[in-house]
């Protein structure tokens, strides 16, 4: 491909050339579809810097009707595509090696909100936090709130099943989308779920929540909004070791108190926050710090509060912090939030790892990690929902020591067989696009993957929207003789 | 007809293939206490899962929980209350009934209000699909997104996409105070909504709250007037200042948590039983449309922060023909329980559009679990 067009060749089925391009001009307007090298290069990595791959060609549809025009037009050719939000994902998901990625988010209108019944209806390139403040002045909110939520889109999380600090007592986004309208790769328009009344039938919304862009594109999503706690308070515990912060935990959730959140932070963790721009005065000598909040009705919570406290306490915290006000209470949050950002600031690299673990064996999980990584001579932070038991390991490294990598991965590799050996799971929620396909085989059946690829096969017969990503290739071959039409080529000149 | 069991899985995937090699429809049921439910079945044989029985793992301290398919909930109950936790699921007939089948028929009961559906609870399952193959979908743990998620797909499926053999779910810890309460209403309009209204400006949400009708209210040995019986939880200090929060509605007492258990358990076996429901703003519209059942004596009772009415009804000619009156008129969500055939004729059939048909199709290609169940039969 030169540096300015693409080639123009007649146009076998699935082939990405000038007259594609054209017709898709056509739909959005030339400025709107990129496919010189250098107008691409912000769409060849999503949030995990470790991955490039360069689109064949981007096309960023304004309304609703342009991405089923663009849809129907691939459709037509037979070209494979892949959907893209805000390309926050950690999973390399809305990565389009030689392939469309379509683009969502100009599609960024609030349809509806609906404050008595708590819904909204929102196009897919609707900010996570956007909705939010939106709805902030009828006393609600969307409840799940990944910590990218100041960017990531309504319809990434849907693809992804996004969680977040707040989802261990309100729930993941699945538990919060009541309806779907989507477009699946065919140019069908199909409506999932059911906008007023109780749903019957398949849980397609349930299927497509979590698809990561595999069965179509969201278009219109309705969502169940959550109302504004009456009273919140946010508590900081740092103790001397992980193993005591790790009970503390188990001693909390055992109470029958269900924090709203509840997030481990470890040293190294605490380090990189402290030493950049969002300092939240985490204690730097602590082994371990949690953050924990509470939220609820004003009556009883400060009983609830204190009896976390004395869990802490008890389980050898070493201070307990109550945030006294909102100030303080953002400034705790703003460190959590922005973790991965400062530890993105220590090294030029960094692997985001993202398994889950019941809840008990998180002592012996967090012992081997840390063992893993002094075998492995690699820095390996964690900061997660401890609550849910969801990891995220992560490791800064610098990609041109070959040898540190190859470290890394190595250790990454041994930290997800650590976690599965207990009855964990490989991701939690930034789901597995590319970066965890070779784990799928950890903890799925050769069966169970392929019965995967049959679901697939309902929404997307040809596999044509992001393909390669979620299910390995190789599992998906027995299940079904023939998908419709193979795409041969990828189109890449 | 007598229900085959199946003593593993393995005899279960032999017994789905050799059907589907036959193409001869297997009915499929757990316990079989609710074995009329749900759209009227095209099946000469019956297999059940009741012997896929037993608790798989629990540890208390995961709040998780992973049995076989045919193990009951009165088992689950028990194993749960032991360390203080529940699974906050309380299906109408009770806790005899599978955890298989509540999760495939999507059943749930009145601590939905608190605590959401089965979609809401199931963290994974294991299933054999119509193809005799062994799948799984989600895990044992709480937050999990690896694959597809095959496991809520097949929650509320009815069966007719796979057999579910074991089921991994969530528990909550059980509340320091569990307490309930009950306010009698005015027999006059409006007054459901007066509860969805005050429901939606409170605080909290309580862990269940139903309104009764005066005759459900009646059945259920509470009163003689239409009342909102509310089930609170939470410490000491919480219960009490959710329990003032009612006093605007009428006079609160105390009732005893045993009128959940009556509540499930109130209708006989043969009784014809649907849900209507709508945004929960509309709720006074939709109990009005129930109430016209009234005179035919039908216990009705609603959850009105779900927007969804309960009607149940003896089963006559009479009561039939009225249930058909409401059914065909109404335009909200209907959806079928136990009906008469000729009822079930007059319901939207779930699974007839084509993209629940080509699901049907991937996941049991020769048709031959639950036909018809879902209405994908022509
Ligand atoms: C600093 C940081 C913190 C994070 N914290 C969290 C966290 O706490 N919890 C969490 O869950 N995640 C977290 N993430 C991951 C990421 O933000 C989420 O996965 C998010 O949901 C992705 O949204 P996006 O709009 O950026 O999607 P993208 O990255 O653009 O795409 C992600 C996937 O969604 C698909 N997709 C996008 N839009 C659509 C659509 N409309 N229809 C169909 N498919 C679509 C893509 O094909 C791709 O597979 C974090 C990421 C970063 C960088």
């Amino acid at each position: 491909m030169s540096a300015t067009a693409l080639p123009s060749t007649s146009n076998p089925p699935g082939i990405i050339d000038q007259a594609l391009a054209d017709r898709l001009a056509g739909i959005v307007g030339a400025k709107r579809v990129l496919y010189r090298p250098s107008e691409l290069l912000t769409y060849t990595s999503d949030g995990l810097p470790s991955y490039h791959k360069q689109p064949g060609l981007a096309v960023f549809p304004g309304t609703r009707d342009e991405v089923v025009a663009v849809v129907r037009v691939l459709a037509e050719r037979h070209v494979p595509f892949v959907p893209r939000g805000a390309g926050t994902g950690l999973s390399g998901g809305a990565l389009a090696d030689g392939l469309v990625l379509i683009g969502l988010n100009r599609l960024t209108r609030i349809l509806s909100i609906d404050a008595e019944n708590c819904r909204a209806v929102v196009e897919p390139g609707v900010v996570n936090v956007a909705l939010s403040r939106a709805v902030a002045q009828y006393g609600l909110h969307y409840a799940p709130d990944p910590s990218s939520q100041a960017a990531c889109t309504i319809g990434g999380n849907v693809a992804e099943n996004a969680g977040g600090p707040h989802c261990l007592k309100y729930g993941v986004t699945t538990n919060h989308v009541v309806a779907i309208t989507a477009v699946l790769p065919s140019g069908e328009i199909v409506e999932l779920g059911d906008t007023e009344g109780e749903h019957e039938g398949y849980d397609l919304v349930g299927a497509f929540v979590g698809s990561e862009g595999c069965f179509g594109i969201a278009l219109q999503v309705t969502v169940r909004l959550s109302r504004n706690a009456e009273a919140v308070r946010t508590l900081l515990a740092d103790f001397m070791s992980l193993d005591s912060a790790a009970r503390a935990v188990s001693g909390v959730v055992a109470t029958g108190i269900v924090p709203a959140a509840l997030e481990m932070i470890d040293q190294a963790t605490i380090r990189a926050v402290e030493s950049s721009i969002y300092a939240a005065g985490y204690p730097t000598d602590a082994s371990a710090a949690l953050l924990i909040e509470l939220d609820g009705a004003a009556a009883g919570l400060e009983h609830d509060v204190a009896t976390v406290e004395s869990i802490c306490k008890s389980s050898g915290a070493r201070t307990v912090r109550i945030a006294r006000d909102e100030a303080e209470r953002a400034r705790l949050w703003q460190g959590r939030k922005k973790a991965f950002g400062a530890m993105g600031r220590v090294s030029s690299h960094l692997v985001v790892q993202d398994a889950v673990v019941p809840r008990t064996r998180l002592p012996e999980v967090l012992e081997r990690i840390h063992e893993i990584g002094e075998r492995h001579r690699v820095r390996v932070c964690n900061v997660f929902h401890a609550g849910d038991g969801n990891l995220h390991p992560n490791i800064a490294y610098s990609a041109a020591d070959a040898d540190e990598t190859a470290r890394v991965h190595l250790a990454m590799r041994e930290i997800m067989r650590a976690c599965v050996d207990v009855g964990g799971t490989i991701t939690g929620e930034h789901g597995v696009g590319l970066d965890k396909l070779e784990y799928m085989a950890l903890i799925f059946s050769p069966d169970s993957l392929a019965t995967m690829c049959a679901l697939r096969e309902v929404f997307d017969p040809e596999r044509r929207a992001n393909p390669g990503k979620v299910v390995p290739m190789h599992a998906c071959r027995e299940w079904t003789a023939a998908p419709a039409a193979r795409v041969t080529s990828r189109g890449r000149a | 007809m007598t229900a085959v069991a199946l003593p593993g899985v393995g005899a279960l995937v032999d017994r789905v293939r050799d059907a589907a090699a036959r193409r001869a429809a297997l009915r499929v049921v757990g316990q079989g206490t609710w074995f009329d439910a749900g759209r009227p079945v095209l099946a000469q044989e019956t297999i059940s899962t009741r012997d896929l029985a037993g608790i798989i793992e629990y540890v208390p301290g995961d709040l998780t929980l992973t049995a076989r398919a045919g193990t009951t909930l009165a088992e689950i109950v028990e194993a749960t209350a032991a360390h203080g936790q529940w699974l906050a699921l309380d299906p109408h007939g009770g806790d005899a009934g599978t955890l298989g089948a509540t999760i495939a028929t999507a059943s749930s009961g009145p601590l939905a209000t608190g605590f959401g559906t089965p979609r809401d609870l199931v963290l994974g399952l294991e299933l054999v699909t119509g193809a005799g193959i062994v799948a799984r979908g989600g895990g044992r743990v709480v937050k999990n997104v690896a694959g597809f998620d095959i496991a809520r797909l097949l929650t509320g499926s009815w069966g007719s996409l796979g057999v579910i053999t074991e089921v991994s779910v969530r528990l909550h810890a059980r509340p320091a105070v569990d307490e309930s309460i009950i306010v009698p209403l005015p027999a006059k309009s409006g007054a459901v909504e007066r509860v969805r209204t005050l429901l939606r400006r409170i605080p909290f949400t309580p862990l269940a709250c139903e309104v009764v009708n005066a005759a459900l209210a009646r059945a259920l040995g509470a009163g003689a007037a239409p009342a909102a019986i509310v089930r609170l939880g939470g410490n000491r200090e919480a219960v009490a200042a959710q329990r003032a929060a009612f006093d605007e509605l009428g006079s609160v007492r105390e009732i005893d948590v045993s009128v959940w258990q009556r509540l499930r358990t109130i209708e006989s076996r043969d009784a014809i039983v649907f849900r209507l429901s709508a945004l929960p703003a509309r709720i006074e519209s939709v109990w009005t449309s129930a109430a016209a059942l009234e005179g035919e004596g039908a216990l009705i009772h609603a959850a009105p922060a779900r927007g969804i009415v309960r009607c149940v009804l003896r089963r006559s000619d009479g009561t039939t023909a009225a249930a058909a009156s409401v059914l065909s008129s109404t335009s909200c969500s209907r959806i079928g329980e136990r009906l008469p055939s000729e009822l079930w004729a007059i319901l939207p059939r779930p699974g007839a559009d084509a993209l629940s048909r080509r699901v049907k199709h991937a996941f049991d290609p020769a048709g031959v679990l639950n036909p018809g169940v879902i209405g994908e039969l022509e």
